[in-house]
C-alpha cells in the first residue's frame, strides 16, 4: 500500500514536468515563423565594417518561398548591381550579369567578402537543416543546442538564445564539429514592419577568424508574398528585379 | 526673447528626429529602394600595360617586323561601358555600349565602339521571356573556355569574366518546374541571321541558322542540352552538366561534336590546305573550396581539331622565312600570307589540342578584407609551353576595383606560348563602377 501511495506521489509530481516541458522542435519552427514568413520578399542592406571603421555597403532584394527556394538580387552598390544567387535546398548559384551562366557557389564562400556567408545571406529555416538537442530555460531566456541535420550545412552546430516572451532569438553562436566557435549573431531592435511579422531589424555578426571586423545586416522591408516555382530557376536568375 | 526662444525650441524639435536617426548605430534609407522605370550606369577603366618584347619569336616577327630589335612596348588602354533600360508593363529594353581605346607608339590611337547587347525583351509571364536583338547567350558551364557555346563569340582565356560582344538573335525562354528529382525543365530556341550588317562575321553569309538549349536540373545536376544548324556554320551538337559534390567541390563538363569541321593547315614547304572532318572537343573541370578560403579551379580542354605541334611549327617557319625575305630584299609576300593565317586561325588564344587550365585564388588572406590574390597558369600539354599569371586583386573601396597582374611566358622556341611576341606582361587595372 506504502508503494502504490509513493508511485502515485511520484506520477502526481511529474505531471506538471511533462505538461510543460518545452518542446524544441516546435520551439525552434515558431523561432522560424516569427523571423520570417514561409514565403515572403524583403530588403536588406549588408553592412561590412573593417577595424578601421571604413564601411561597405549592399542592398539586396530577396525573394523565398516554401522550405528550400530562396532568391536575392544586389540592387547596390553599382559595382553589383543585378548580381543574383539562388539557393535550392543545398544547391547554390551565383548569376554575374557580364560574365554570363550562373556558376555554383559553396554556402561557407561569401559573395560580399566580410563575415557573412552565403549560407548566412540566403538563410532557410533553423528547422531545416538542424535537430534541437537540448533545450534549457534560463532567466528570460531558452537556450537550444542545435546540431546540423547533413554535413553539407554551413556550421555543424548552433547554440541559439531565444527571448521567452516573443520568442525570437538575441543571440546565435555557430560552432564546428569540435565546438569551435566560427562566429556569432547578434539580434537586436524588434521591430513591426506590418502584416503580423515582428522581428529583429538588425542582426550582428562578428567572427573570432575575423578579428576586429563586423558585419551588419539591417531589414527595411519584409513581407507576406508567394511565388512560382519558375522564379527560384537558374533560367530566370537574370530576371530576378523584374519581380520587385 | 520670447521670439528666439520659440525659434530655438522648434529648432530643437526639428532636430530630435535627426538626432534620434543618427544615435541609431546603422540606417536604411527606403529611398534607396525605390524602383524606377528606367536604371542607368556605366564603367570605366584605365588599364596601363608594359610588354617585356621576345625579339626571337614568330609573333614578334609577325607584328614588328619593321623594328626588328625592339625590347619593349609601352600602351596605354581605356575602356568606357555605358548601360541603361526601361521597363513599362510586361516589356523591357536594354543596351550596353562599350567604348575600347588604345595607344601605343607601334600602333598609335585605336577606338572601337560597339553595342556590346541591345534588345528588346517581353514578359508576358513568369514562365515565359522572349528577346530580339543583340545578346550573349553565354553556353556552357566552363569557367576558361566554353565549346559549346555555339551562339557567343570565343572567350578570352586571360580574361574569362570580362563582358563579351553578342550577336543579333531572337530568342525565348520557356520554364517549368516540378516536385521530385526533376526539378526544372527550361527550353531556349533560337534564331541567328547572317546577312550583310547582320552578324556577318559569324559564318557564311544570306543564311538563317536555328539553335536550341535543353536545360534540367535533375537529381541535384545541372545539365544542358545544345545544337546549332544552318548553313553559316557546321552543325553541331553538345551537352553540359555541373554539380556539387559537396558544398565546397564541384564538378562541370562540356562536350560538342562538330560534324563537319573546316580548317587550313600548313606543309612543311609553306603550301595551305584545307581540311574537312568531324571534331570533338570536351572540357572537364572542378572548382574546390578549402578550409582556408582558397578556390581552386582546374580545367582540361581538348578540341580534337586544333593544331598539331608541326602544324604550329610550320607556321612559325613560314613567319621566320617571311620575316628574313622582309629583312632581306623589303619583300612582303610571306609575312603577308602568315597574317592571313594567323587571321583564320593560327594565333586565335588555344589553338592547338591540350590544354590545363589552373587558377588558385585565395580570398582575404592575413585578414584584409576585399583582397584577393590569385594565380592563374594557361598550360599547353602538347609542347609544355605555358603562360602564367599571378595577379593582386583589391574591392575594397566601393565601386573601385583595382587589379595588378603580370603574365610570365614559359615555353621553348617552337611552342604556343614560346613563340607569343612578349616574354612578359606587368599590368595594373583601375575600373570604376558607377
Amino acid at each position: 500500500m506504502f508503494k502504490k501511495i509513493c508511485f502515485m506521489l511520484v506520477l502526481t509530481m511529474a505531471v506538471p514536468f511533462s505538461a510543460f516541458a518545452v518542446d524544441g522542435a516546435k520551439l525552434l519552427q515558431e523561432i522560424d515563423r516569427n523571423l520570417s514568413p514561409e514565403s515572403y520578399e524583403s530588403y536588406r542592406k549588408l553592412i561590412n565594417i573593417e577595424p578601421s571603421g571604413a564601411k561597405k555597403e549592399f542592398t539586396l532584394f530577396t525573394v523565398k518561398k516554401g522550405i528550400d527556394k530562396v532568391a536575392s538580387v544586389f540592387l547596390a552598390p553599382a559595382s553589383e548591381k543585378g548580381r543574383s544567387t539562388l539557393r535550392l535546398g543545398e544547391n547554390m548559384w551565383l548569376n554575374i550579369p557580364n560574365v554570363g551562366k550562373p556558376i555554383r557557389i559553396t554556402s561557407m564562400q561569401s559573395v560580399v567578402g566580410g563575415v557573412f556567408n552565403n549560407a548566412d545571406i540566403m538563410q532557410l529555416d533553423y528547422a531545416e537543416e538542424y535537430d534541437v538537442k537540448e533545450v534549457k530555460e534560463e532567466e528570460g531566456e531558452y537556450l537550444l543546442l542545435l546540431k546540423a541535420r547533413t554535413k553539407s550545412v554551413a556550421y555543424d552546430q548552433l547554440k541559439i538564445r531565444a527571448d521567452k516572451k516573443n520568442r525570437l532569438p538575441t543571440k546565435i553562436e555557430c560552432l564546428t564539429e569540435a565546438g569551435m566557435l566560427i562566429k556569432t549573431l547578434y539580434f537586436k531592435g524588434v521591430k513591426d514592419f506590418g502584416g503580423g511579422i515582428v522581428r529583429p531589424e538588425v542582426i550582428e555578426t562578428d567572427s573570432p577568424l575575423y578579428k576586429g571586423y563586423k558585419s551588419v545586416m539591417i531589414t527595411a522591408k519584409i513581407k507576406k508574398r508567394t511565388f512560382k516555382d519558375e522564379v527560384f530557376t537558374l533560367t530566370f536568375m537574370p530576371n530576378l528585379e523584374s519581380l520587385r | 526673447m520670447k521670439r528666439s526662444g520659440l525659434i530655438f525650441l522648434t529648432l530643437m524639435l526639428l532636430a530630435i528626429p535627426l538626432w534620434v536617426h543618427a544615435a541609431q548605430d546603422y540606417t536604411f534609407d527606403l529611398s534607396e529602394i525605390e524602383k524606377k522605370p528606367y536604371h542607368f550606369a556605366g564603367y570605366i577603366e584605365a588599364r596601363p600595360v608594359f610588354y617585356g618584347l621576345d625579339t626571337d619569336a614568330a609573333l614578334y616577327k609577325l607584328r614588328f617586323f619593321d623594328n626588328p630589335n625592339r625590347q619593349a612596348l609601352a600602351e596605354i588602354n581605356g575602356r568606357v561601358k555605358l548601360e541603361g533600360s526601361y521597363e513599362k508593363s510586361i516589356f523591357r529594353i536594354f543596351a550596353r555600349l562599350n567604348t575600347d581605346l588604345q595607344y601605343n607608339d607601334h600602333t598609335h590611337g585605336l577606338e572601337r565602339t560597339t553595342f556590346y547587347e541591345a534588345y528588346a525583351s517581353a514578359k508576358p509571364i513568369t514562365s515565359v521571356k522572349i528577346d530580339v536583338g543583340k545578346k550573349t547567350l553565354k553556353w556552357g558551364k566552363g569557367y576558361a573556355l566554353n565549346p559549346v557555346a555555339f551562339a557567343d563569340r570565343p572567350k578570352d582565356p586571360d580574361d574569362p569574366d570580362q563582358a563579351m560582344e553578342g550577336y543579333i538573335v531572337a530568342t525565348a525562354d520557356f520554364i517549368r518546374s516540378f516536385d521530385g528529382p526533376l526539378k526544372t525543365i527550361s527550353v531556349t530556341p533560337v534564331l541567328l541571321p547572317v546577312y550583310d550588317h547582320v552578324n556577318s562575321d559569324f559564318g557564311q553569309n544570306n543564311n538563317l541558322n536555328f539553335a536550341g538549349r535543353l536545360y534540367f536540373l535533375f537529381y541535384d545536376t545541372d545539365i544542358d542540352v545544345m545544337f546549332l544548324t544552318g548553313a553559316s556554320r557546321p552543325d553541331r551538337y553538345g551537352f553540359d552538366f555541373s554539380r556539387n559534390l559537396t558544398t565546397n567541390f564541384e564538378i562541370h563538363g562540356e562536350y560538342a561534336w562538330i560534324t563537319n569541321h573546316r580548317k587550313t593547315v600548313l606543309d612543311p614547304s609553306g603550301a595551305a590546305r584545307q581540311v574537312e572532318g568531324e571534331a570533338h572537343s570536351f572540357l572537364i573541370g572542378l572548382r574546390y573550396l578549402t578550409a582556408f578560403d582558397l578556390t581552386a579551379i582546374v580545367e582540361f580542354y581538348h578540341h580534337s581539331a586544333g593544331f598539331s605541334r608541326d602544324e604550329m611549327k610550320n607556321f612559325y617557319s613560314l613567319i621566320s622565312r617571311g620575316f628574313d625575305a622582309y629583312q632581306a630584299s623589303d619583300d612582303p609576300t610571306g609575312l603577308g600570307r602568315a597574317m592571313q593565317l594567323a587571321e583564320s586561325g593560327y594565333a586565335r588564344p588555344n589553338a592547338m589540342r591540350n590544354y590545363l587550365y589552373v587558377r588558385l585564388s585565395q580570398k582575404e588572406p592575413f585578414d584584409i578584407l576585399y583582397f584577393t590574390p590569385s594565380l592563374t597558369c594557361m598550360i599547353n600539354t602538347d609542347d609544355q609551353s605555358a603562360n602564367i599569371m599571378p595577379e593582386l586583386l583589391y574591392t575594397g573601396i566601393t565601386n573601385l576595383e583595382l587589379r595588378l597582374r603580370a603574365a610570365v611566358i614559359a615555353g621553348a622556341g617552337d611552342s604556343e606560348f614560346g613563340e607569343k611576341q612578349n616574354d612578359y606582361r606587368i599590368e595594373l587595372r583601375a575600373g570604376y563602377y558607377f
